[in-house]
């Protein structure tokens, strides 16, 4: 029997008290340790900001590495082996500015891969700076730059992209996020979770208990294999629906995970 | 480029003749997108391999990679080939207006033979150094008061006239083309028809009939042969982005890789596309990407990962003319310091560069080799020269696969980087291997893989990474090639694909030597002396504006009496003109 500490390595965190980044890394060992996958069948892989330091804190084979390209790297590990089990963590910057130009693609080849995205909506290890995912009011607050720039939409945007499970959590709701990334993982296809938090040292601390507030769990009348009523969950940006918001029933993968059909044999064996 | 041009007028001499002995036959072939100038070729040059005849076969096209003038250059030969040759013996063009666009390209002697369109009012280019009065005429198109109207497939018109010149049976022609257009037998009976008319006519005057001299012959292109080359070599995983002029290397493994349980991606960008062979080969995957100048641009900063995390990884070149977009379907060999020493920070990685289609299969096996054993980039350079051309080739024999990368097992050190170890490379950790989960990071490590920012480490770690160069060095001091006889008296250096011209030029000329590297990056410096002692200067050849591989090769010996014989790419270069370059008089 795995328990947490088995996914964790010695290495103590960089992270600021207080960053949603705890949070993510103990959802995710505690989801790991509901799932029981063998730290040497997992595969954590990240691209550069806080966020990303997570694989050196997780026992599994991990790679942190270029700014915006956690997701090709996991792309040809998993396509290349794919019995591993493989976990793509990040950050909003990048992951949906840098990077960006991998998700659609990452999401329409439905490499069974879970993506993990702690947006805090600004670039903490750079100190402070707005991300695609910075409001107007915070940047003004702030006195960041890109005031008039609308924020990314990062739940609409994957699911307009085809995506066949989104999920939001929030960093400080272990529960629901240690749920979300229970099923994200056993999601047989590509799975995205954007994991809402503050950033503790560089947005006020109303900020954070706003967004708190903003949060809460999609109703119990939300049918998650309805696309339509999944986009207008992600449409509303007032309330951050937390829960599964969308998961493509079984079968209706638009042509499937191409490279797991059945029988086909690993790129590994000779 | 006037002084190009120059070079090039001043190539009248009479036909080609091969290093070594055997006659060789030179054709051109210059039409517009939808004459099927390129299936002639293709044709020709299979019938050519099925006779147990050589050759090779270049395409040139406007600055659109698809659609507008096109010419195809062979050579067919008794001998194996690798060089175009300075000089076509017939030259078959459709309008004179297409042919005006291949200045350089279409190389004639004074008494080749030209075929125009009876229908055809141009005049003959003055670069082409010939008279109109000159020229034989045959209706390739049909024209009804004036109007151009649908008639016999032109192309196979001229492949008729041809293959009665070379003195083939119409038999050959006949089953190449049962084999090429068997499923469209319509298509199929119009052509044989047009093939039988032109054949029958005996229109054009006999050329010197070339003799078999091999069997089991093959036509490749240096994309098809780079993807085989890999394939042999254990490549199980490719992710690449469509880019003249190396898609067909992705192309090819499309076809051919998943059949022997490997994988391939056509990624969003190239960055994407090594960045899935970074993984894969984290995955412990022999991968390899391939791509050309402006992917390699692209691909960079992932390089830096791949050597920093010392992950294997292959990624071909090939070159074509740049910066920027440049001329995407033209040749020349401006990214060697790019591939050399591209990127920021300074990093180890290794370059090879295939001399032709033959060689580019095997030198895949020393990429893989290379990459594999000492965990680092390997790039190798092709050009548009070699990655695009056609060649006739001998059956290659496989060779068995090199060995891969070192596995961490029992007894092994529990340090993924551990230093002072092995020449650099220490044991791989496969995931899925247990207890040797470890972080594959670009930030800077300890032996145990823990990021760090101390300095001495950074010291420390550089030197365990760069190690590896001096044992590849060691290595691949053998690697290179030498043309001529030992005690000719003047030197030349060249690489990659220049190899084919310098083999004809040296063989011409042989007061001249040549040392051409294999690995250009650990150079092999030590071979190079040895090769060199006792002489005082040479010429360093290469399709380079700047001069690279001089420049290179000045940052690890003494080429202070050597110059510079280069100039940009676009145009191969060619005896004559590299006669003109050398300062020495026709023969």
């Amino acid at each position: 029997m795995l328990k947490a500490k088995d996914y964790r390595t010695e290495l103590q965190p960089v992270w600021c008290a207080r960053c949603g980044d705890f949070g993510v890394l103990k959802g995710l060992t505690s989801a790991l340790v509901d799932l029981q996958v063998p730290p040497d069948q997992l595969a954590v892989i990240s691209g550069i900001g806080c966020s990303s330091r997570l694989p050196g804190y997780m026992n599994a084979y991990s790679c942190n590495s270029i700014h915006g390209r956690a997701l090709p790297i996991a792309t040809g590990l998993k396509v290349a082996r794919p019995e591993l089990t493989v976990v793509v963590v990040g950050g909003d910057g990048d992951g949906f500015s840098i990077g960006l130009g991998h998700l659609p693609h990452a999401i329409r080849r439905d490499v069974n891969l879970t993506y993990v995205v702690l947006d805090n909506g600004l670039y903490g290890l750079t100190k402070g700076q707005a991300s695609p995912t910075t409001g107007s009011e915070l940047k003004k607050a702030l006195g960041l730059a890109g005031q008039n720039e609308r924020p990314l939409n990062p739940p609409f945007l994957v699911l307009a992209s085809g995506c066949g499970f989104v999920a939001r959590a929030h960093a400080g709701n272990l529960p629901q996020l240690r749920e979300v990334l229970k099923q994200a993982i056993s999601y047989p296809g590509f799975a995205f979770v954007q994991v809402m938090a503050a950033c503790a040292t560089y947005q006020p601390q109303s900020y954070a208990e706003e967004l708190y507030q903003r949060c809460g769990v999609v109703p119990d009348t939300h049918d998650a294999t309805d696309l339509s009523q999944a986009l207008s969950l992600a449409m509303d940006t007032d309330r951050f629906s937390l829960g599964i918001l969308y998961r493509r029933a079984m079968g209706e993968a638009a042509g499937g995970a191409p490279f797991e059909r059945p029988g086909a044999e690993t790129a590994a064996a000779d | 480029m006037n002084e190009v041009e120059l070079r090039t007028a001043r190539a009248m001499t009479g036909p080609d003749s091969l290093p070594g002995g055997g006659a060789c036959i030179g054709l051109a072939l210059v039409g517009s997108g939808g004459d099927g100038v390129a299936l002639i070729g293709d044709l020709m040059m299979q019938m050519a391999a099925r006779q147990g005849l050589f050759g090779m076969m270049v395409q040139a096209y406007g600055p659109q990679i698809r659609g507008g003038e096109s010419a195809a250059i062979l050579r067919l030969s008794e001998t194996e080939t690798v060089y175009e040759g300075d000089h076509a013996d017939i030259l078959v063009c459709f309008r004179t207006s297409d042919l005006a666009r291949f200045r350089g390209t279409v190389r004639l002697h004074e008494r080749s033979t030209i075929v125009l369109d009876q229908a055809d009012p141009g005049r003959l280019p003055d670069w082409l150094g010939r008279d109109i009065a000159e020229v034989l005429r045959f209706p390739f198109s049909r024209v009804v008061e004036g109007v151009e109207v649908p008639g016999e497939p032109r192309n196979m018109l001229a492949m008729g006239l041809v293959c009665r010149a070379l003195g083939w049976s119409a038999e050959v022609a006949h089953a190449a083309l049962s084999q090429r257009f068997g499923h469209r037998p319509t298509v199929l009976s119009q052509n044989l028809a047009a093939f039988d008319r032109a054949y029958a006519t005996g229109a054009l005057p006999e050329l010197p009939v070339l003799t078999p001299r091999a069997s089991g012959l093959t036509v490749e292109s240096g994309n098809e042969a780079c993807a085989r080359g890999a394939m042999a070599a254990g490549l199980r995983f490719f992710a690449g982005y469509p880019i003249t002029p190396s898609s067909e290397v992705m192309e090819t493994l499309i076809e051919e890789l998943p059949e022997r349980g490997g994988r391939v991606i056509q990624a969003e960008d190239e960055i994407a596309a090594l960045g899935m062979v970074v993984g894969a080969s984290f995955g412990g995957v022999p991968s390899m990407t391939a791509t050309s100048g402006p992917g390699l641009s692209l691909m960079t900063e992932m390089l830096g990962l791949a050597s920093m995390a010392e992950l294997p990884v292959v990624v071909i070149d090939a070159q074509r003319a740049g910066p920027a977009t440049g001329m995407p379907s033209r040749t020349e060999q401006r990214d060697l310091f790019h591939a050399i020493y591209g990127g920021h920070g300074d990093f180890p990685r290794v370059v090879l560069a295939a001399f032709d289609v033959v060689h580019a299969r095997d030198l895949m096996h020393r990429a893989f080799a290379i990459s594999e054993e000492h965990q680092l980039p390997v790039i190798v350079l092709t050009d548009a020269y070699i990655a695009q051309r056609r060649q006739i080739r001998t059956t290659p024999d496989d060779l068995p696969p090199p060995r891969r990368r070192r596995v961490w097992g029992e007894g092994d050190t529990m340090l993924r980087f551990a230093l002072n170890h092995e020449h650099g490379a220490t044991p791989f950790r496969v995931p899925g291997t247990p207890g040797g989960t470890y972080l594959a990071a670009g930030i800077e490590h300890t032996p145990q893989g823990s990021p760090t920012s101390d300095g001495t480490m950074h010291q420390r770690m550089s030197e365990k990474r760069f190690e590896k160069l001096e044992t590849i060095a060691l290595e691949t001091s053998a690697c290179f090639r030498m043309l001529g006889v030992p005690d000719a008296p003047r030197l030349l250096v060249g690489w990659g694909s220049t190899f084919g011209v310098l083999r004809e030029f040296v063989a011409q000329h042989p007061e001249f030597r040549a040392f051409l590297p294999e690995v250009i990056h650990p150079f092999p410096r030590e071979s190079f002396e040895e090769w060199r002692a006792g002489t005082h200067g040479g010429a360093v050849v290469e399709l380079s504006y700047q001069g690279q591989l001089h420049q290179h090769m000045s940052s690890v010996c003494d080429m202070t009496r050597w110059t510079r014989a280069c100039r940009s790419g676009g145009l191969p270069l060619s005896v004559a003109e590299l006669a003109v370059m050398l300062e020495v008089s026709p023969c």
